[in-house]
């Protein structure tokens, strides 16, 4: 099952719909990591309503996104984090420092803008 | 008395097996065990907490022993009922368990969080390996 | 090279109340030796010869009590009662005191928690049933009261150590009823108070165990969730102590409302309590501390911004 990517101005929404195995969050993975580098966005807002489990391996994966999207100069925000699956990660030591993190797609998007000035001013 | 062992099996039910051969089935194996968590009475958190032990057990066979099982059931000791998830491979095994349940130990692509991290979300973790012949891990979490 | 860790030496039963060493420690101290086993053998088919009348002896006696009547009157748990006595005398007649022995002890001792059945009351009957063993084996030994007594006195040995676990496992199950009988009231007493759009206040008053501090994460998250919250002051006024363990649960808690992409503020946190919890090791760099609650709700309105309409933040869709 792969993950749709919108694009919304200079942002790109990877949306996910249902679980995903490792293999299709690498395809996202090298997808964002294109699209980033095609489309010149500045922000990336991954929505992870959908997932009831975020394990190493996803957790790890969107670090890994997070990392190669900003080298291509874009931040990335992570959104809808369900409260059973933060404590799981909490548990798991697993808590995405570094990473911005917003409740939904509209806190993120707000988010993003804070993220992405704060960026420019530091330059 | 033969202690040890009526300790070490504890009657398990409605024992459900998931083969593990590719990325997929990790999935699969997790929401059964999500499934079967909730049918034991299991509820918020917990679930989710079982799911992402069963998701890392299952990956380290992907991982590391490219084929083995998942197996899931309900049990029960002493009136409080629970829910077991026995992880088996006949992989190359692990050579030193001690080192492979510290954080941040790896000798493949994970993060190495797999086996510590798992043992941290459930109530009890039991593993046995032997080099050459494979791994079995046995996890439980009981009710609140 | 095979290498394992087990948990072969956990605890086991109600609130790992119950070890291997324990049910051996038990027996020790109720003073059974290999003559008491012996002995027991020895009594075994006399016991088993009046088995249905030992059992209807435990119920006989309950049945005068207004108080037992929860039990008596419920057929479903009467039959389950009965069949576990039975089991029982039969188990211990046949001399193997061994893990399914505790834990059928524990399956009896939960049912007459259920069936609201008291301590003392259990005991009664638990009496009347030996008085009835007691009176079978002087039959038997009728010519040999000094042997009948010795082997009715190694069965009562077992009796007793079998009466401390029940009562043990009854006693445990009556502390988890009302452990989540204040699990129930704690939840209603921590309330999440909306001040104003995406702001919450969490006022923690009395005492902050573990298990209350694992109610206040479920309950937390969930809040954030339901008011769309961006910033929680968590206000610890009410705290008299905090240890370690619960600082750590707390810290927890503030990642976790992070990941959900909400910012906990930590106030009222007295200078004593920070202080002997720097001096456990705790980091309360992790925390976003401030002096009171209203500093807190000022550093709330600073990171939210005005309550005006918000500018157009959306980049137009392209």
């Amino acid at each position: 099952m792969s993950v749709p990517i919108l694009k919304q101005g200079d942002v790109l929404i990877a949306s996910i719909q249902s679980a995903l195995t490792d293999r299709d969050l690498l395809q996202l993975k090298d997808e964002l990591a294109e699209k980033v580098g095609r489309l010149r966005s500045r922000g990336v807002v991954i929505d992870v309503t959908a997932l009831d489990v975020m394990d190493s391996f996803a957790t790890r994966t969107i670090r890994s996104i997070a990392a190669a999207t900003r080298l291509r100069g874009a931040e990335t925000v992570v959104v809808g984090i369900q409260p059973e699956v933060a404590i799981a990660l909490v548990e798991l030591g697993l808590t995405l420092d570094g990473i911005a993190t917003a409740l939904d797609l509209e806190e993120g998007l707000d988010v993003l803008v804070e993220v992405m000035e704060a960026r420019r001013r530091d330059r | 008395m033969c202690w040890s062992r009526s300790w070490r099996r504890a009657a398990v039910i409605d024992e459900r097996r998931v083969p593990i051969d590719r990325d997929v089935d990790i999935v699969t194996a997790r929401q059964l065990g999500r499934e079967l968590a909730a049918e034991a009475g299991f509820t918020g958190s917990d679930l989710t907490l079982i799911a992402t032990a069963i998701s890392e057990v299952a990956r380290n066979i992907v991982v590391y022993a490219e084929r083995g099982e998942i197996r899931l059931g309900r049990t029960d000791r002493n009136g409080r009922e629970g829910i077991e998830v026995v992880a088996a491979d006949e992989g190359p095994g692990i050579p030193d368990i001690q080192q492979a349940m510290q954080d941040g130990f790896s000798t493949g692509r994970s993060l190495g969080l797999g086996l510590p991290g798992a043992r941290r979300l459930m109530d009890e973790f039991e593993i046995v390996s032997e080099v050459g012949k494979g791994t079995v891990v046995t996890m439980r979490k009981w009710r609140p | 090279m095979a290498d394992q860790a087990t948990d072969a030496e956990a605890p086991f039963g109600p609130a790992g109340l119950f070890g291997p060493a324990d049910l051996e420690r038990r027996l020790r101290s109720g003073g059974v030796g290999p003559e008491d086993r012996a002995g027991i053998g020895e009594i075994k088919d006399e016991v088993l010869k009046h088995l249905d009348e030992h059992v209807a002896a435990f119920f006989e006696h309950l049945a005068s009590f207004p108080e037992a009547q929860a039990l008596l009157r419920r057929p479903d748990l009467m039959e389950e009662a009965r069949r576990l006595e039975r089991d029982h005398l039969v188990a211990m007649a046949s001399g193997t005191y061994d893990r399914d022995y505790v834990e059928q002890r524990f399956r009896l001792g939960r049912l007459y928690n259920r069936a609201q059945l008291d301590v003392a009351l259990f005991m009664g009957a638990f009496h009347a049933q030996m008085s009835s063993i007691g009176r079978r084996i002087m039959q038997r030994y009728a010519k040999d009261a000094v042997g009948g007594f010795a082997r009715f006195s190694a069965f009562k040995k077992i009796a007793f150590v079998d009466l401390g676990i029940v009562v043990d496992a009854m006693m445990t199950e009556r502390e988890g009823t009302i452990r989540r009988q204040q699990q129930a009231i704690l939840e209603l007493s921590t309330p999440a108070l909306q001040v104003r759009e995406r702001l919450l206040i969490l006022p923690i008053i009395g005492l902050l165990d573990t298990f209350r501090a694992k109610q206040l994460t479920d309950g937390l998250l969930k809040a954030i969730r339901a008011h769309r919250a961006k910033v929680v002051v968590m206000d610890l006024t009410g705290v008299s102590t905090v240890d370690s363990k619960v600082a750590n649960h707390l810290i927890q808690t503030v990642a976790a409302a992070r990941l959900m992409g909400a910012t906990v503020i930590v106030t009222g946190l007295s200078s004593d309590v920070a202080q002997s919890l720097v001096t456990l090791g705790v980091d309360l760099s992790r925390l976003n501390t401030i002096g009171d609650l209203q500093g807190g709700i000022e550093e709330a309105e600073r990171i939210l911004g005005p309550a005006s309409p918000r500018i157009e933040r959306r980049p137009a869709v392209g």
